[in-house]
C-alpha cells in the first residue's frame, strides 16, 4: 500500500489531526477523529440507567468498550480497552451522577500507528461534545524510539516496523499531570525523560486543536478563538 | 428515572405509530422523498483490500474482510468458506435493549447468510487451495455504526462492495509446504463470483397500499410489515422475506420485486463504477488514497451514487425514466387486469355472489374447495377472482427462483 507515510511531517512533529462532531445520531456525542491514516470514530451516551449489579450511590459507572474493525476483541484490544478506561475514570466528575451510567464506545476504523493514543483522545473529544462532566480534558501523545535511536512523535505505522522503544503518555489539561504511562523495549531514563518532554509540549497542540474545533463547533471561528488563546497568553 | 427501553426506539409508541401511519396514508414522508424515492448511498472505501464503509442517509455501516488458510469441512472437501459476521453493539448503542437486540440481530444475520451463502454468489470452489487439507477462509465482519432504518441494505450493500473489493494474496502448494506471496512478490488476486446480489427493502403500511421503499428507522418501526427482496444483477431474486402483520396483496409484492430488480442492478452497477474508480485512483497512488479519513467532511473521495449514476451522460434521467415506466406499468398492469377481474367477475355475478367479504367465511364452513392448495390460498385472504392470477405469480416467482443458479435457494420452493 503506497500511502503517504509521515514523509511529509517532522520526526518531532504530530501527523495532521482532523475530526467530525457527531457523524452518529443515536448517541449524546459521537466524534470521528483521525491522526495521519489512523481513523477511530468514539460516541458517548450518558447518563442512562444502570444494572443493579453494578449500581453505585456515590458515582456513576463508566462502562468503556473498544472494538477492533475486524473480529472479536482480544487481549491488546482488551489492554487499550483498559487504557482508556483508566484514563477516563481519572478525568470524569463521577459524583455529578450517582446511580446512572455513562458508556464510552471506541470503534477502529483504521490503524495506521499511534492508535492507543487515537482512541485516547477520541474518547476525550466525544465526552466534550456529549456534555458529560469532566475534571479536566487530556490528551495521549505516543512516541517511539527507532532503529537508529531516534525520536519520533506520531509514528506512522511503516515506522513502527523496527522500533526499539515506544511510548504513550495522557496528560491532563489543567496542571499537566502525568495520566497514563505505558511504555515497551529498552531505554536509558534519560532517553524517558526526554520523551516525556517532547510529548507534554505536543499535548500542547493537541489541546489547541481540541479548543478550536469545539470553538467551530459551536460556532465561533477558528480566528476568535486563537485570538483569545494569544490574549491570554499575554495576559 | 431513565427510560432506557424507549429512547433508543422511534416509532414504537402508539402516537408515534399512528402519526407515521396517517402520513404515508398522504403520501407524505419525513425527508421529503416519494414513495419509491431512495436515499443517497455514499460508498468510501479503505486503505486497506476489503474495507468499506457505507453510508445510507444517516446509517451507516463498516464492513472488513479478511481472508485466513483453514482446514475445509468434510462435507465439502473442496470449497472455501464464506463467514459472515454482525457487530450491532458498539457505537451504534443498539445492544442497549437486549430483546431487540436479539431480534435484529437474529434477523439480519440470517438475511445476510441467505443473501451470501445459501446464494452462492462467491465461488467457493475457486478458494480452495488443496482439496481435503487447504481452503481459504474469507470472514466478512459488518460493524453497524448508526442505525437510522434500513439496516438490510446498508449491509448487503456493503458487504458486496467489500467482497468485491477485497483480494486474496497468492498462495501455492508444493510438496506439502504452502508458500503465501506477498504483494511485492505476486499480486494479490480478487475473489471469483457467480452473481452480485443486494437487496432491497420495502415497508407496508395498513394505512395505505403503496408499500414505501428504504424506509427509515422511525418508518421501520411503525411498519407493519417489512419485506426483504435480495435481486442479483441478472435480475433474478435471491431471497425473499416478508414478515409482519400487514396482509400483503401478491400485486403489491410483484410491483415492489420489479422496482427491486431494477434498482439492485442499478446499485451494482454504481458498487462497480465505484470500484474502478477507486483503482484509478490506487494506480495514481500517491496521496489520492486516504483511506477512511476521507469519511470526516465533505470529500472528492466519498462515491455517492446520485453524482456516480449521473456523471454517465445523464443516466439518471434515463434511469429515472426507465424507473418511472416500470412504475407505471407496475401500476397500470394490475388496473388493467382489475378492470378485466371486474369484468370477470360482473359475468359470473349471475350465478354465484362474488363479494368476498362475505362469501369468504361460508366458503370455509362448507368447505366447498377440494385441493388443499386452493384452500389456504381463500385463507391467506384472496378473493376467488383474482386466485388463478395469484397462482400464476407464484408460478412465475417459483420459476424465477428455479434460473438462478442456487440449488439450495430453489429447492425449498419445489
Amino acid at each position: 500500500m503506497n500511502l503517504p507515510g509521515k514523509m511529509d511531517v517532522g520526526k518531532d512533529k504530530l501527523r495532521q489531526m482532523n475530526c467530525e462532531f457527531n457523524p452518529l445520531s443515536r448517541c449524546d456525542g459521537s466524534v470521528m477523529y483521525s491522526q495521519g491514516a489512523t481513523v477511530v470514530i468514539a460516541a458517548v451516551l450518558g447518563p442512562i440507567e444502570v444494572k443493579t449489579q453494578n449500581l453505585s450511590i456515590d458515582g456513576s459507572y463508566l462502562e468503556c468498550n473498544y472494538r477492533p474493525k475486524a473480529g472479536l476483541p482480544q487481549v491488546k484490544e482488551r489492554i487499550r480497552e483498559a487504557a482508556i478506561r483508566d484514563v477516563l475514570e481519572l478525568a470524569l466528575l463521577a459524583e455529578a451522577h450517582p446511580r446512572s451510567k455513562m458508556s464510552v464506545q471506541v470503534q477502529e476504523l483504521e490503524d495506521r500507528g499511534s492508535i492507543d493514543a487515537c482512541a485516547v483522545n477520541s474518547a476525550c473529544l466525544a465526552m466534550l461534545v456529549g456534555g458529560l462532566p469532566l475534571k479536566y480534558s487530556f490528551a495521549a501523545v505516543h512516541c517511539i524510539i527507532n532503529e537508529q535511536g531516534e525520536y519520533v512523535l506520531d509514528p506512522d505505522q511503516s515506522e513502527t516496523l523496527h522500533q526499539r522503544a515506544s511510548f504513550t503518555f495522557a496528560f491532563d489539561s489543567v496542571e499537566g499531570n502525568l495520566l497514563l504511562v505505558q511504555t515497551k523495549g529498552a531505554f536509558k531514563i534519560a532517553q524517558f525523560n526526554d520523551i516525556e518532554c517532547l510529548c507534554r509540549a505536543a499535548s500542547a497542540e493537541i489541546f489547541q486543536f481540541y479548543r478550536n474545533q469545539v470553538a467551530k463547533y459551536h460556532g465561533r471561528s477558528e480566528a476568535i478563538a486563537e485570538k483569545e488563546e494569544d490574549a491570554s497568553m499575554e495576559t | 428515572m431513565f427510560m432506557n427501553s424507549n429512547l433508543f426506539e422511534p416509532g414504537k409508541s402508539k402516537p408515534e405509530r399512528n402519526f407515521v401511519q396517517l402520513a404515508v396514508k398522504q403520501n407524505q414522508r419525513f425527508d421529503g422523498r416519494r414513495s419509491n424515492e431512495c436515499r443517497d448511498v455514499e460508498l468510501t472505501f479503505g486503505a486497506d483490500w476489503g474495507t468499506v464503509a457505507v453510508s445510507l442517509g444517516e446509517t451507516k455501516v463498516l464492513t472488513h474482510v479478511t481472508c485466513d488458510l483453514g482446514a475445509p469441512t468434510t462435507s465439502r472437501p473442496n470449497e472455501g468458506k464464506l463467514q459472515l459476521n454482525v457487530n450491532l453493539g458498539g457505537v451504534a448503542f443498539l445492544d442497549e435493549v437486549q430483546s431487540t437486540h436479539d431480534q435484529r440481530s437474529l434477523t439480519l444475520n440470517s438475511l445476510l447468510e441467505r443473501t451470501f451463502r445459501s446464494s452462492r454468489c462467491v465461488d467457493l470452489e475457486s478458494l480452495c487451495v488443496a482439496a481435503e487439507q487447504h481452503v481459504w477462509c474469507i470472514r466478512v465482519d459488518i460493524n453497524v455504526l448508526n442505525h437510522d432504518g434500513n439496516l438490510y441494505d446498508a449491509s448487503t450493500i456493503a458487504t458486496l462492495a467489500a467482497l468485491m473489493h477485497f483480494r486474496r494474496p497468492d498462495v501455492t502448494f508444493a510438496d506439502d509446504e504452502l508458500r503465501i506471496y506477498t504483494e511485492k512478490e505476486r499480486e494479490f488476486i480478487p475473489l471469483l463470483f457467480l452473481h452480485y446480489p443486494v437487496s432491497v427493502t420495502y415497508c407496508i403500511f395498513k394505512s395505505s397500499g403503496q408499500p414505501i421503499v428504504d424506509p427509515l428507522l422511525l418508518e421501520e418501526n411503525a411498519a407493519d410489515s417489512v419485506i426483504v427482496l435480495s435481486f442479483n444483477s441478472y435480475q433474478e431474486l435471491c431471497t425473499l422475506n416478508a414478515g409482519g402483520t400487514a396482509p400483503t396483496n401478491v400485486r403489491t409484492i410483484m410491483q415492489c420485486a420489479r422496482n427491486a430488480a431494477t434498482r439492485a442492478k442499478s446499485l451494482v452497477d454504481f458498487i462497480r463504477k465505484a470500484l474502478s474508480l477507486d483503482e484509478e485512483r490506487r494506480l495514481q497512488g500517491g496521496r489520492l488514497v486516504q483511506g477512511l479519513v476521507a469519511l470526516i467532511g465533505e470529500n472528492q473521495q466519498k462515491l455517492s451514487f446520485r453524482k456516480l449514476m449521473g456523471h454517465q451522460k445523464q443516466e439518471p434521467q434515463d434511469l429515472q425514466s426507465e424507473k418511472m415506466d416500470v412504475d407505471t406499468k407496475a401500476i397500470a398492469k394490475p388496473r388493467v387486469e382489475e378492470m378485466a377481474v371486474e369484468e370477470e367477475s360482473s359475468k359470473q355475478e349471475t350465478d354465484a355472489p362474488l363479494d368476498s367479504s362475505s362469501w369468504l367465511p361460508q366458503d370455509e364452513d362448507s368447505q366447498k374447495l377440494p385441493t388443499p392448495s386452493e384452500a389456504s390460498a381463500s385463507k391467506a385472504g384472496k378473493g376467488k377472482q383474482n386466485r388463478s392470477k395469484s397462482k400464476a405469480n407464484k408460478k412465475q416467482q417459483a420459476k424465477k427462483q428455479n434460473n438462478s443458479d442456487s440449488e439450495e435457494e430453489a429447492k425449498p420452493v419445489i
